[in-house]
This record gives structure tokens, sequence and C-alpha cells, in this order.
């Protein structure tokens, strides 16, 4: 039942647009505003899963293994990818979800996204991946490697993130934020107005990146959430017709779409926006070296940086960082430096004598 | 006390807030900037930005399908 994968990423998509989630965000603001509030979000959907995916384990529902840490391909294409996302203004799953509520930009950060999964993946340059991938230590699973019980690391997690959520929460409630003024109730105005606390959406994708696990399961594809190995999927299919590549992850990244697109239309969020010259050629070069870092680390935001890591694997962890230190690079460049031309407070003009 | 408008719609987040924080530091103590934005992740963003620097938001408002306006007074 791969139409199970089109629910989820519905629902996820929905989540990531109401929920402004944005991992790229969260990586960026690390260097421009010295804040965790964001990356705290994120590790905390790391730790919701990663006591989700132990459960299922332990229930027999799932069957982790683990096998080799590519680590060079896991430095190099984290550190491309974690600098090809700021150029293109999202990662892979913001990039989908921003495209759902109708940024032309996205939409070419997608595209050339898929181009560069595909050929890096399955084209031309799928030699290199191999070739950087083939150098690798023979255990990926970091508790294996200790070999410890991975409950240790689960619990330890937990009360890290837990520790840091409890200062983030105790900070939040010396200032009071401004928002705006609502104009629908009850249900209406929790789905598509009311803004969603970052750690309460965290929680959610949590629970739906665990949900994930099982359902992919079923349909014979034994991994949780994935975002550049279906997007790839869909470049090859698109040339070929290859129907044995449209699989739960391909339902699962439309579903994306579909999710953030109906959060976005039912919010009155959803509006074609074209980006300027310098946003355009941007989300193009950020896309394609998105397509080509997530090649080598094996994985993007989602798969290496918050499912690889929920169930310890050196390749999510280690890309995580290099991620981390690539979004810190290009934000130097790309975004302290930020020059454009109008971007200086006007006075307003008001009526003489006043 | 005047009012001064930065017009960032158009842009990716996160210039307008990148854009907010430099004007801002050019205007005088007590007048307000008004920024607005059609970036939707700014609409946590820019509000945020203000309450963590005591900056009191006198106005913010959805002006249209995705696309908004917050005042914020320099303090």
């Amino acid at each position: 039942m791969i139409l199970t994968g089109l629910l989820l990423g519905t629902v996820l998509g929905f989540v990531f647009q109401r929920g402004r989630f944005c991992v790229t965000g969260a990586f960026r603001d690390l260097f421009t505003l010295r804040s965790t509030r964001w990356l705290t979000a994120f590790m905390v959907i790391v730790a919701v899963q990663s006591i989700g995916v132990f459960v299922l384990d332990a229930l027999g529902v799932i069957n982790l293994t683990s096998g080799d840490f590519p680590w060079l391909g896991a430095v190099l294409g984290g550190f491309i990818f974690g600098f090809a996302i700021v150029l293109a203004g999202g990662c892979a799953t913001g990039t989908y979800y921003r495209a759902g509520e109708g940024l032309v930009g996205s939409w070419l950060a997608l595209i050339f996204y898929i181009v560069g999964a595909a050929t890096f993946r399955f084209g031309p340059l799928a030699t290199s991946t191999d070739a950087v991938r083939s150098i690798a230590l023979p255990e990926d699973s970091i508790y294996q490697a200790l070999g410890v019980n991975p409950w240790i690391l689960v619990t330890l997690l937990v009360a890290g993130v837990g520790f840091v959520v409890a200062r983030h929460l105790r900070r939040e409630r010396k200032v009071r934020r401004a928002s705006l003024p609502a104009t629908k109730t009850g249900i209406a105005h929790v789905l598509f107005e009311r803004p969603w606390h970052p750690f309460i959406s965290a929680a959610i994708i949590g629970v739906i990146a665990t949900a994930a696990w099982p359902l992919s399961w079923a349909t014979g594809r034994e991994s949780g959430l994935g975002i550049t190995g279906p997007s790839a999927n869909i470049g090859v299919f698109l040339a070929t017709g290859d129907l044995a590549l449209v699989d739960w992850g391909v339902m699962l990244v439309l579903g994306l779409l579909i999710g953030s697109f109906i959060a976005a239309a039912g919010s009155g969020e959803f509006k074609i926006r074209v980006p300027d010259a310098r946003t355009s050629v941007r989300s193009i070069f950020g896309g394609i070296l998105m397509g080509w870092g997530a090649a080598w680390a094996g994985g993007c935001t989602i798969g290496n940086a918050m499912v690889n890591t929920a169930t310890f694997g050196f390749q999510g962890w280690i890309s995580l960082l290099f991620m981390i230190i690539g979004t810190g690079v290009a934000t130097r460049l790309f975004i302290t430096n930020h020059r454009r031309d109008g971007a200086a407070a006007r006075p307003v003009l008001t009526s003489a004598g006043k | 006390m005047a009012k001064h408008v930065l017009e960032t719609v158009g842009q990716v987040c996160p210039f307008p807030l990148v854009e907010a924080k430099r004007a801002i530091a050019e205007i005088p103590v007590g007048d307000e900037l008004v920024i607005d934005f059609d970036c939707t992740q700014a609409t946590d963003s820019l509000p945020q930005w203000a309450a963590e620097n005591g900056y009191p938001v006198t106005e913010f408002v959805k002006r249209g399908a995705a696309e908004w306006s917050i005042t914020v007074q320099r303090a």
C-alpha cells in the first residue's frame, strides 16, 4: 500500500507549512541570530523518533540493521548539502513545502534538486558517488561500535534535549510576543491560523516520522522518512517510465506538496511568488548542489540528520555536523553580506505641520 | 515620532529579518519601522526578534494572500 505514503506525506507537508518548520533556518539561525530555538525543535523530532523507532524495533515491527560507515561521503556530502540549502533557501523538505506555498524559486530549486539527485545517484556521476562512498569504516551503528545498549543512548539524547527544551521554555516565559489578530474560531483557528509552537510541531513531526517506519516497511521499503532517494526516483521515472521506481517514498514527497498546498490555501498563504534574478540563479545552483551533496552523504537533512541520527548511525551525526558547518560558511558568504537596493527604511511622508 | 517603511515583499527568508535588523539600527529611538513582507516564515521570526529585543509591536496585520505587515518601535 504505497498510498499510505501519500497520506503520511500530506499530513507532514501540512504540519511543516503550518509550523513554519525550516531545517535550513534552524541551522542558519545559529550563525545569524546565535539562536538555538529552532535547532532545539529539530532535536525534539530526533529524540521523539528515537524513542519510537527503538520501541518498534523491540516489538519486532521493524528490524534495525546497520552497514558500514562511508565517512568521506558523510563529511563532503554533508558540507556540500549544508552549503546548498542556504542558496536554495530551504532544505529538501523545505523546498517541497515552499513549492506548495507557491514560491517559484522553490519550484526551480526542486526541479534542479531532482536533476542533481538523479545525476549523482543513477546518472553519469553515480560513479563519483560510488567512489566516495566506498571509503568507509566497517561499523555505522554508534551503539554497536561502543558495545552498549541502544537505550542508554536514547536516554542520554532524551535527557539532553529535554534539558535544553526546558531552558528555552523558561526564557520564553519572560518575553511577550505579538501575534496576528484572530479572524477564525475553533478548529479552523487552530489548524489554519494560530501559530504553532516549534516544540509542538516538532513532537508531531517526531510521531509522523516514527509512523513512517512501519508504513514504509509494509511496502518493502525498509526505512523511515527519506526525501533524496524518492526525488532521484522521480527524475529517473520521468525519463524512463519505469513504474518500479514509484514507491512509498515517491508518494511521500508528492504528499508533501499536496499537504503544504492545502495548509497554505486554507490559511490564505498561497500566492505565486516569482523571485528576482539573483534568487532564481541561487535556487538553481542550490538545487543542483543539494542533489549532489545528499547523494554523496547518503541522505539530506531528513534521511541523515533527522532519521539516521534517531537510529544512532555515525553517518547521520557526522553529516549533521558537516551540514551545519556548510550552512555556516554559506551564511557568511550570502546572508551576512547581503546587500540590496531599496533595503533601507524610507520615512513615511506626513502632511506638513505635523 | 516618525514612521519608516521597509518594503521586503519578494524577499525570501531570512532576508526580511536581516534587513529589518539593519533598518531599525538606522532610525531614531521611539520611531516606528513598518516592515511589509511575504515570506511565511517571517510571521514567526519577526515577532520573535521584536520580543527578544524588547521592541514593542504596535501593529501586526495580514494584508492579503501571503502578505503581512508588522510595525516595530525602536526602543
